[in-house]
């Protein structure tokens, strides 16, 4: 029961630290924009850009997405959480398409 | 032109979505209401109220998880993913806040937290009021997307050839 206890304390007082991890996104005009991964979902083959100005960019791989590291064709398995890139995008309506992201490292 | 499957992975969400949206809507008034009542009644209305924020708090956890599958499909072709990203945000602001509402109802339930039952009452009902609050706005949310940009909608053909 006191193990109990404790653990329902610790989630109660954990839970409030899970408001600050939902981030919103930003949206940007169409262009080239160099930034930091700051979260990659493999299973939606999706990544999060910081960019320089501090806008955060949800990019959604598609199949006309190119990825490269130094000139090369890479999988997406290759991008990894705090690696610069340089991003070529597209906005449809409110929407990022991602045309190019390249690995700069 | 064959008919899509209607069991697409982005279905699961609506198909679950309803059932937190009913039973924390009702665990709030209920809970509200127990406040006001003679102890002899408030005892059972209490009850009530908590095994509706359970199964509701439960409920939103597993919307929480059918939302993010749907995420990965839905977002690809909106014209405005903002609003779904908002969406998110509000739907995980509720699950929080009627979790931690939970956790605290459980705690008084079991005798696990004994300190001034009456302040944990009402602090349980603030949390719903808040909470139901982050639940109308992130069902909003989700109405625009669904009703204004077709989100996880299948659009038929314009002869509706599939459907022959």
């Amino acid at each position: 029961m006191k193990r109990f206890k404790a653990t329902l304390l610790a989630i109660l007082f954990m839970i409030p630290l899970l408001y600050a991890c939902s981030e919103g996104t930003d949206v940007v005009e169409s262009g080239t924009y160099q930034g930091t991964v700051d979260e990659v979902e493999p299973e939606k083959t999706e990544i999060y850009v910081e960019t320089q100005d501090n806008k955060r960019l949800e990019l959604y791989f598609n199949e006309n997405t190119s990825l490269t590291r130094n000139g090369e064709t890479v999988a997406f398995d290759q991008l990894e959480k705090g690696q610069q890139v340089e991003v070529e995008v597209e906005k449809v309506g409110q929407r990022l398409e991602p045309i190019a992201v390249r690995i700069m490292e | 032109m064959a008919e899509p499957t209607f069991w697409r992975t982005e279905v699961w969400h609506p198909l679950t979505v309803h059932f937190p949206i009913a039973l924390l809507t009702f665990a709030t008034i209920v809970k509200l209401l127990a406040l006001f009542l003679k102890p002899a009644s408030a005892a059972f209305w209490q009850k009530a109220g908590s095994f509706l924020l359970y199964a509701g708090t439960l409920a939103a956890w597993i919307s929480l998880y059918t939302g993010d599958m749907a995420d990965g499909v839905v977002s690809r072709k909106l014209c405005d993913p903002t609003v779904l990203k908002d969406h998110e945000i509000f739907a995980e602001y509720l699950t929080y806040t009627f979790t931690v509402a939970a956790l605290l109802d459980v705690a008084q339930r079991y005798r696990l937290l004994t300190y001034k039952p009456r302040l944990t009452q009402v602090l349980v009902v603030v949390l719903l009021l808040v909470g139901t609050g982050f639940l109308t706005y992130a069902g909003h949310l989700g109405a625009r997307v669904v009703y204004q940009q077709a989100g996880g909608v299948y659009v038929p053909s314009s002869d509706c050839a599939e459907f022959n």
